[in-house]
């Protein structure tokens, strides 16, 4: 069977943000079934090195200037959301998603092993917070 | 609660830098033609976003969309003050 989906990994940068000082940024609210409409929607365009592929994006920050900082992020590609889920490259790995950099920076996308785990998405983003740029 | 024309999650990007989302997840895809302006989002998080281009795909056709700056009631106001509508 022909898979006409297309290959996520030739979009993946050759980047890893350091972890101690990364912040990892989504617009919200979501909610379960919005953010389990969001990974559908990576699975029916992409597969990863050719398997099926679950996940959402993010924008990982870091630095105090340019375009990955984070009040360039938030006053930026986020200005349009007064509230946004912000927590650690850290805290992300650790709930067992994994954290590609897909396409330009500062975009990322956090990968889940299935759609089930888009769950434990929500949980590793934790709560809302105001966008003081909004 | 605020009708979306198309969903879409505002924080993707693709290799464009743009938002996108697939065509048949619109309310009315022969609304969704570039240089349209619609609502894109979710109900939750719904923006006023451009339709930049359609890109046929072998899984369906893909949307483009740049997120204009202002929100929905900004935009309200503006219809509101500028009149005839």
């Amino acid at each position: 069977m022909i898979d006409d989906r297309e290959e996520l990994r030739r979009r993946v940068r050759d980047e890893r943000p350091p972890l101690d000082a990364s912040v990892v940024l989504r617009g919200g609210p979501d909610t379960a079934s919005l953010l389990r409409s969001h990974a559908r929607r990576l699975n029916r365009l992409y597969v990863l090195d050719g398997g099926p592929v679950f996940g959402v994006s993010v924008f990982v920050a870091y630095g105090d200037i340019g375009g990955t900082s984070e009040r360039t992020i938030l006053s930026g590609k986020l200005r349009g959301y007064p509230t946004i889920y912000r927590t650690t490259v850290e805290v992300v790995l650790r709930s067992g998603l994994n954290l590609l950099p897909t396409f330009a920076a500062p975009h990322y996308t956090v990968i889940t092993p299935d759609l089930d785990a888009v769950a434990d998405l929500a949980t590793a983003f934790g709560e809302l917070v105001d966008n003081p740029y909004a | 609660m605020t009708t979306i024309d198309i969903p879409a999650d505002l924080n993707s990007e693709d290799e464009t830098g743009m938002v996108w989302t697939f065509l048949d997840e619109a309310e009315d895809p022969s609304i969704i033609r570039p240089g349209e302006v619609v609502v894109a989002g979710s109900p939750l998080t719904p923006a006023v976003c451009e339709v930049v281009d359609l890109v046929d795909k072998a899984v369906g056709t893909v949307v483009h969309l740049r997120v204009l700056p202002g929100t929905i009631d900004q935009y309200r106001r503006l219809l509101a003050r500028v009149g005839g509508y």
